[in-house]
């Protein structure tokens, strides 16, 4: 499969100020890529200067091949972009939103009525189609947002953080539409500083901060970059401290925290550190009320590269 | 596609609640307190007849160009009537006066003609003005007709009787020309709530210019959310401007002719027979506010409130400048700072609206006709060098 989108040596500056940096990658066909970073990262940047919407310093962009400029139509009706703010008229029902969008890419009218219905399917809409946006829930307004632009069934789409601001429900539901569209053959750039987010939809991921990127691969070769393997919390009330100089002896512990009755535990690696562990607290006679294990996430990796949480 | 870009674009404008305020609701609503404030105040300033006497003595009697003169003043018949005169006794005369029933009294005795008044006011002066015009005009006749007599020029009774007429007749025309009109303003066509609503118009035409800001701004990725949307899809971005500024166009349009019918059939305001000249200027009006906001939203860097209050402020300035508070406002700025308002849209649709009544040729009217179309042509050239960017800096 080829690449849909290439960006080579792409840098915008702000004032002296580098919004984005140097930055290379390509998307391949058929791919979710996550593009993951906290705000101010240049995610959404690098989509307005991939869109033509942003003059940049220095660089070439290419969609489909062909370079990408303002005038390049032909590229443009092939794209879908789900902007960070939502972009409806409040004037327009749900449809009348739906069926501009989409007439300003689609001319025919029987296909145009089709693809809105599937649109409204998609992201779950189809009992609000008369609803004015002000009438809408956040959820429900970040779905028709959603609608907007990628009702023309684009092969390549933007969704640039369309999850903030939503309830549950909604979230999963964008989710699975998002799935459901690259099921359908679409390719996908997917900005996000929700990791959990990017685990679950992202091909491969490329994580960004200040403008550069500062890894990427799928999300199992990004966790390679973590040096631990798992963490283990434990719920416990009043901890005495030897205890807790006896957990860091064992073999595989890279670190151990205490605070607010949580304990903290970080394994390098290693198979049963839970087993081991539990062990260790009956042998001690040590009462806890909750106890977990997890992998590695995203966020261990953003702070492992630079030293920050992701949400920071 | 240009069609369906008008038809959301048009549906967009109309049912803004904010835009609809200002391009339909505000204008209708001040033109109705125009209509209760100016049709009270012109009927307060109706010409009421003023109450005299004349003393009907000999001296009054054997004077024809007073005698004359206070008849046709006093003529039921004269559209420019003054007078309503009562011939009476002196001692009468200073009785009514007394009592208030007349403002003041003339007598004409061999000293000369005198005025008698108990205060002073606006009819008194005009008693008073009127017997300095008419003893002016007999000091004119008679050192004419002595000169005349002295070089011989007319010599019998029956010639002097005529001579004394013609130079009556004429001198006393030049008079009535010379001096200020006073008259009964509200048989004309133009009045003072005419010029309000001529501005009111004018100011009509110019709030279209939110209209075109609006429909510019949805369609420019540095202004809107959604002109983000639209300047990725594959429209042309002239296209999708053109047809969004046309929706704003007809909606300004259909705003002022709202205002026209309800002027016409509930305010009852009468626009004269010159309506086709009328709608012609009103167009170009709206085109001049349209093309206004369309600069504005390319030109000004700022949110869409700065700029609605921008246009706003230059609707209202131009308005004030062109009459709207006061019609003495457009005849000080036309008298002195002539350039302001020959650069102000405004007084160029308040202007061509005045001359249709005002002036028997359309000269006047269709300069500002050409004005409102090169002040839209210069602002719309303007604005499309501003256009023409394709990608911005920042969004």
């Amino acid at each position: 499969m080829g690449n849909v989108i290439e960006v080579q040596n792409l840098t915008k500056e702000y004032k002296n100020i580098k919004a984005v940096d140097a930055l290379s990658f390509e998307v391949r066909e058929g791919e979710i890529l996550g593009l993951l970073g906290p705000n101010g990262s240049g995610k959404s940047t690098t989509i307005n200067c991939i869109l033509s919407l942003l003059n940049f310093s220095k660089g070439s962009i290419k969609l489909f091949g062909s370079e990408m400029k303002p005038d390049a139509y032909e590229l443009k009706s092939k794209v879908g972009v789900v902007f960070q703010d939502v972009a409806v008229f409040d004037e327009l029902t749900v449809y009348e939103n739906i069926d501009y969008f989409c007439g300003l890419y689609i001319k025919n009218k029987g296909i145009r009525k089709q693809y809105i219905q599937d649109a409204l399917t998609l992201v779950g809409l189809e009992e609000f189609t008369k609803f004015r946006p002000k009438q809408l829930s956040g959820g429900l307004l970040r779905r028709l947002n959603i609608a907007c632009g990628i009702a023309h069934k684009p092969k390549l789409i933007f969704l640039d953080e369309p999850t903030v601001a939503v309830d549950p429900q909604s979230r999963n539901n964008i989710l699975d539409g998002i799935k459901q569209l690259r099921d359908n053959g679409a390719t996908i750039v997917y900005t996000t500083h929700y990791m959990e987010e990017v685990e679950i939809l992202c091909d491969r991921v490329i994580i960004l901060d200040k403008g550069a990127i500062l890894a990427s691969g799928t999300n199992d070769e990004l966790k390679e970059l973590a040096k631990i393997e798992e963490k283990i919390t434990v719920e416990i009330s009043n901890l005495d401290a030897r205890y807790i100089e006896a957990i860091k002896q064992f073999e595989t512990v890279d670190m151990v925290t205490y605070s607010d009755n949580l304990l903290l535990i970080t394994y390098q690696k290693g198979k049963n550190n839970l087993v081991a562990l539990m062990d260790f607290l009956k042998q001690e006679g040590i009462e806890y009320s909750k106890i977990y294990s997890e992998r590695p996430t995203l966020n261990d990796v953003f702070l492992e590269l630079t030293g920050k949480e992701l949400r920071d | 596609m240009f069609i369906h870009n008008f038809k959301y674009a048009f549906k967009t404008l109309f049912r803004d609640k904010m835009l609809i305020f200002w391009t339909f609701a505000f204008p209708i609503i001040l033109g109705t307190f125009f209509n209760l404030a100016f049709s009270d105040i012109e009927s307060s300033e109706k010409f009421d007849l003023i109450k005299i006497a004349v003393i009907e003595n000999d001296v009054f009697q054997n004077n024809e160009i007073w005698r004359e003169s206070f008849a046709a003043l006093s003529d039921a018949d004269n559209a420019e009537r003054l007078f309503q005169t009562q011939y009476v006794s002196e001692d009468e005369a200073q009785r009514l006066l007394e009592d208030q029933e007349i403002a003041g009294y003339f007598v004409l005795t061999d000293h000369g003609p005198t005025v008698v008044v108990s205060s002073s006011g606006i009819e008194e002066t005009i008693l008073q003005y009127v017997t300095q015009e008419v003893s002016q005009a007999e000091e004119m006749i008679q050192t004419l007709t002595a000169s005349a007599m002295a070089k011989g020029e007319i010599s019998t009774a029956g010639d002097q009787n005529a001579f004394y007429a013609q130079l009556y007749s004429e001198v006393m025309g030049i008079a009535q020309e010379s001096e200020p009109r006073i008259q009964n303003i509200s048989s004309e066509n133009l009045s003072y709530t005419m010029i309000e609503f001529y501005t009111l118009i004018a100011m009509t035409c110019l709030y279209g210019g939110i209209l075109g800001m609006v429909a510019v701004n949805l369609n420019l990725a540095n202004m809107s959310n959604q002109g983000k949307r639209v300047s990725v899809s594959p429209m042309r971005k002239g296209k999708l401007i053109f047809s969004s500024v046309l929706a704003g166009y007809i909606t300004q349009v259909i705003g002022v002719s709202l205002l026209f019918v309800y002027t016409i059939f509930v305010l009852k305001v009468d626009y004269g027979d010159t309506l086709p000249l009328v709608v012609l200027l009103t167009l170009c009006g709206c085109l001049a506010g349209l093309s206004l906001g369309i600069a504005m939203a390319v030109l000004v860097k700022s949110n869409d409130n700065v700029k609605t209050g921008i246009i706003i402020s230059v609707t209202m300035v131009g308005c004030f400048l062109s009459g709207m508070m006061g019609i003495t406002m457009k005849y000080i700025i036309d008298k002195n700072l002539p350039l302001l308002n020959r650069i102000n849209p405004a007084n160029m649709i308040t202007d061509g609206l005045y001359a249709l009544y005002y002036y028997d040729t359309l000269d006047r009217y269709f300069v500002n006709v050409a004005s409102l179309l090169i002040f839209s042509l210069v602002m719309i050239v303007v604005s499309i060098s501003g256009l023409r960017r394709q990608r911005y800096d920042s969004i």
